[in-house]
């Protein structure tokens, strides 16, 4: 709307009599649209109301327009209707009918009339750009201002229609903020610190305190609104919320770390947890109180510098309304803050309490019968407690729910009593699923683990019955001779696994998973390396030089190499792993409950984390026997493809069964190995038990036709290197592989220790 | 040739921990080859210069490195005006003139280097110099003593069996924590409360072994933050000068460690 539109006097008094359910020009209306303005507004209501949009937008719009004038000026108040208009043709009535609402909330908020103009202006430009979200978006208006400014607004939205791609449903479920990646982008355009973006710091501050490695994870999801308030602990994972609101910076980071450092101090101090049994919920709520105070005194006295961590979240004054919470926040902070002054006797009651015991603060039980007594009062004092909206202050606190054991109590007490958590709960059972917290990796891994599911289908009758690939000779000592085309070797699809298997693998053994990339690291870069003796270079090799004089003074010709350079030295290798899987590796490992197999498969991921590192071209297989024309091959990963989800469901899918016809495997591994064009190729075995197959009684048999074997490989330039796992083995594998190249482990579950560094010693 | 420039005139502050020096006395009794095992910084080079005192041996000390070849150990012909003329190595030097022989960091040398050793090491006691034709019987006041620290690099680089099964070993560790607080607060010259309270800190830095760090704060470390605080610096900033920075590239470790030494205090 502008000057150009302007109607005449004439009209103005005609449309004021056009216009719909009285909304002539009001006093409110007069007030706030003076003089010509008034004429410019009753002519954009009147114009509304002609659109045929409804009633409803039309009466939105009157009302308030009038507010926005008064909140901001008439100007954007009347350019409102122009875009309301705009709203109800590309986005529907809905959204037209809430636009003055939410303009009004912006309003009130941005406060000035250029910016609500620019605020029109970006709805305006985001009605383009996603029709279809604008009523989400306008719902949530006045939300994202109240955390958001106008430039980050604007950011967020862009980041939003960005996010969706052309994809109109995709980007509703962003605005509707069914898509946690709005709730993410929001915090990040809020400016708060965010859990992930601190996590690995905040893991190593609790190590580095108390060597507290528990997985910490983001609330469940599908928990209330609330559960994402506060920390929450319970069969040894912390579950932090991802953003604590109204921190920012610093802060932000330090109320995480007061938070997890409370936890610990639980995990360090606080006993086997409290039976509820008959507790009233304001008891429990008071015992945690005290709990809580008693384990950070304790890790404060190991610890004194923890209480400048906690203090500053305690705000609580010595004034305010007469209601638990109030009451709590303040007992809370007298017994952590000595110089905290409280007028009230409860507050005083509960200090004196908790100080008199200090001697017996090691003992969880004080709290109990110091929660109980204070409880108690509080009941005589009539001071009400709503379990149902209690939180616990100050922020950084957990909620509690750790240190209570429910197990025994009858179903209706129960009730009662998750009725005190149900504001705070975390269902419990949540905690078995260790779902990582990044909901995009997540889907990806479900993706690719589709992808499997997918290959395995198309590949059933493959699976089940084999091809064979290739017949190799097999070797007769009695004779002397070989026996061609003795043995066939029928290549199986290998079954997928469930790859989290591998995953979780290496997070269990993250201590070694640490040391081996550490490892990789130092060994993947190239060293400069001294080369003497040379024929030109960049300095002179004083030994050389010195010989050569001497030489001479000898009356010899001195050798002209006096010269010294500096090389790198590339790693140049290809390694072939493969893999023992016969019946035996079924078998318990001694001392453990894991088979042999799991200990292989560990084994095998780590030095398969360790070799994808090392970017080594590497591949994977197992074997199996049955008869010499059955040898089955299983391919986990190839030369070629990457080490992906596919090639670690293969390697958790992995199953033992049948014998064990080594010198067949190896020969078919050797013939991959030879396409390899890298300088040095291994051939990497890892069995637990001698050669056998169910057709060959002669124990000697096989043993040296595996020999002969590994003899004609090296003769091809592979090298060949076993880890036995029989301590029994050493007489027949050395026999095979020479002495040099086998390693014995005695004690299987060092395995998967041993196995990436022997490998890194052997390719070093 | 004496190796006067060689002998520790003042005895060297040593805080026995166990009876390591009964131990390495009785060893030397014997000559035997010690090798003493442990983290960088807990006391091993001080440990023996210590006994090179109190045995009242010359001690003639050599830093391992990568680049080192045996004859920087054994000795070399050098060019002067008249033609070659032999240099004794250090080794060399410490086996003809009796001196116990400190080769620190033995892994850092490349394994064709330490062979070297070997003939000295067992009974023959001999060091042939085949360059010069010659074979030094060792003095009987030689030993040879080396340092090894088992840390990460032990896989890629480590002692060959036939090195390791010629020496002794005596284990060193980070000391117990009221025995650190008296070495910081001896060596660092601050009041035993502050050295405890570094001790304290270092042992958190060593929580974090394995866990980001290589290794965690050595004594060494602590020693220097002691320092740092006698001379006026406030606690936290020391620790940031003297373990903190030192220690770590990553900026996630500098804060758990910041906040760590934070919440010590």
């Amino acid at each position: 709307m502008n000057a150009r539109q302007r109607p005449d006097f004439l009209k103005l008094v005609a449309a004021k009599a056009d216009l719909p359910d009285g909304g002539a020009l009001t006093d409110e209306a007069r007030q706030a649209f003076p003089d010509a303005d008034a004429a410019r507004w009753l002519h954009a209501v009147r114009k509304l109301s002609q659109a045929g949009y409804g009633q409803s937008v039309v009466a939105s719009y009157t009302k308030h327009s009038v507010t926005i004038a008064r909140q901001v000026g008439p100007g954007p108040a009347i350019e409102l209707a122009d875009l309301v208009s705009t709203l109800a043709v590309k986005s529907g009535r809905n959204a037209a009918e809430l636009l003055p609402a939410a303009a009004l909330q912006a309003a009130v908020r941005l406060k000035e009339d250029h910016r609500l103009r620019s605020w029109l202006d970006l709805i305006e430009r985001f009605a383009t750009l996603a029709p279809e979200s604008v009523t989400p978006l306008l719902e949530r208006a006045d939300r994202l201002l109240s955390t958001l400014n106008l430039a980050r607004f604007k950011a967020w939205i862009l980041a939003g229609v960005r996010s969706g791609g052309g994809d109109a449903k995709r980007r509703l479920r962003f605005f509707t903020f069914e898509d946690p990646d709005a709730e993410r982008w929001l915090q990040r355009e809020a400016g708060e610190v965010i859990f992930a973006d601190i996590e690995r710091r905040l893991k190593a501050y609790l190590i580095a305190l108390w060597r507290i490695r528990a997985p910490i994870r983001e609330p469940a999801p599908g928990g209330s609104p609330q559960s994402c308030r506060r920390t929450s602990f319970g069969r040894g994972l912390i579950r932090l919320p991802s953003t604590f609101s109204g921190y920012r910076g610093e802060q932000a980071a330090e109320i995480f770390r007061a938070s997890l450092a409370h936890v610990a101090a639980h995990f360090m101090y606080s006993g086997p947890k409290f039976p509820v049994r008959s507790l009233k919920p304001v008891q429990v709520s008071l015992i945690s109180l005290m709990e809580d105070a008693r384990v950070e005194h304790l890790a404060m006295r190991d610890l004194p510098g923890l209480r400048r961590l906690w203090l500053p979240f305690h705000i609580a004054q010595p004034s305010g309304a007469f209601v638990a919470p109030n009451l709590f926040a303040r007992l809370a902070r007298a017994l952590i803050d000595p110089t905290f002054d409280d007028p009230d006797g409860w507050v005083q009651k509960g200090r004196r309490l908790f100080f008199s015991r200090e001697a017996e603060w090691e003992n969880p039980e004080i709290c109990r019968e110091i929660g109980g007594l204070l409880g108690n009062d509080l009941g005589q004092m009539r001071v009400q407690f709503n379990a149902r909206t209690y939180v616990v202050e100050p922020p950084y606190r957990d909620d509690n729910l750790g240190l209570w054991d429910f197990e025994d109590q009858a179903p209706e007490d129960r009730e009662e009593m998750e009725l005190l958590f149900e504001s705070i709960r975390i269902e419990q059972q949540d905690e078995d699923d260790e779902s990582p917290p990044d909901r995009e990796r997540e889907e990806q891994e479900q993706r690719e683990d589709e992808e499997v599911n997918r290959a395995s289908v198309s590949t059933q009758v493959y699976e089940e019955e084999g091809i064979p690939v290739a017949r190799y000779s097999e070797y007769d000592y009695l004779t002397g001779r070989e026996r061609s085309e003795w043995t066939t070797i029928v290549e199986y699809q290998p079954k997928p696994g469930p790859v989290n298997q591998i995953d979780s693998i290496l997070d269990e053994q993250h201590d070694l998973v640490e040391r081996i990339t550490a490892l990789v690291r130092s060994a993947r870069v190239s060293r400069p390396q001294r080369v003497r003796r040379q024929a030109e270079g960049e300095n002179l090799d004083i030994d050389a030089c010195i010989q050569a004089v001497i030489s001479r003074r000898l009356g010899e010709t001195p050798d002209p190499r006096v010269y010294a350079t500096f090389q790198r030295r590339h790693r140049d290798l290809s390694v072939l792993v493969l893999l023992d899987i016969s019946e035996s590796t079924k078998d318990r490992a001694r001392g453990t409950v894991s088979s042999v197999l799991d200990m292989e498969r560990q084994a095998t991921a780590l030095l398969a984390h360790a070799m994808a590192g090392l970017g080594d071209p590497f591949a994977i297989a197992g074997f199996c026997s049955n008869r010499r024309d059955d040898v089955r091959y299983y391919r986990i990963k190839d030369f070629g493809s990457p080490y992906d989800a596919m090639a670690r469901s293969y390697l958790a899918g992995i199953e033992g069964g049948l014998s064990t016809r080594i010198g067949a495997a190896i020969r078919h591994a050797g013939a991959d190995l030879k396409r390899q064009l890298t300088h040095r190729r291994l051939l990497l075995i890892v069995t637990d038990g001698e050669p056998s197959d169910i057709d060959v009684t002669d124990r000697k048999y096989l043993v040296e036709d595996a020999r002969k074997a590994v003899n004609t490989l090296a003769g091809e330039g592979i090298d060949t290197f076993c880890v036995g796992l029989d301590s029994g083995g050493d007489s027949y594998l050395t026999r095979i592989f020479g002495r040099r190249n086998v390693a014995q482990i005695d004690r299987l579950e060092r395995l998967p220790e041993r196995l990436p560094m022997l490998y890194l010693r052997l390719t070093a | 040739m004496d190796l006067d420039d060689y002998r520790i005139s003042q005895e060297p502050y040593y805080r026995m921990v166990g009876n390591e020096a009964d131990l390495f006395e009785a060893a030397y009794a014997d000559r035997m080859p010690m090798m003493l095992k442990g983290p960088t910084g807990c006391g091993k080079t001080r440990f023996v210069e210590y006994m090179a005192w109190k045995l009242g041996r010359p001690l003639i000390t050599v830093a391992c490195h990568e680049d080192m070849t045996a004859s920087d150990l054994v000795g070399r012909f050098l060019l002067d005006a008249t033609g070659t003329v032999w240099h004794d190595g250090p080794l060399t030097l410490a086996v003809r003139h009796g001196a116990i022989c400190y080769l620190d960091e033995i892994v850092e040398a490349r394994q064709d280097t330490t062979v070297v050793i070997h003939a000295l090491t067992d009974e023959r006691r001999i060091l042939p110099l085949e360059k010069k034709n010659e074979v030094i019987q060792a003095h009987e006041d030689f030993q040879l003593v080396i340092s090894y620290n088992p840390g990460y690099q032990s896989v890629l680089k480590d002692l060959k069996e036939s090195t390791k099964q010629r020496f002794g070993a005596i284990s060193f560790d980070y000391p117990p924590r009221d025995v650190e607080g008296e070495i910081v607060a001896h060596e660092s010259g601050v009041e035993a409360p502050i050295a405890s309270h570094l001790v304290k800190i270092g042992e958190r830095s060593r929580n974090l072994k394995g866990h980001g760090l290589d290794e965690g704060a050595s004594t060494r470390m602590l020693i220097h933050a002691g320092q740092l605080v006698g001379r006026g610096i406030a606690l936290g900033e020391a620790c940031q000068v003297a373990l903190v920075l030192p220690i770590t590239d990553d900026p996630d470790m500098r804060d758990a460690l910041t906040s760590a030494i934070a919440a010590c205090a």
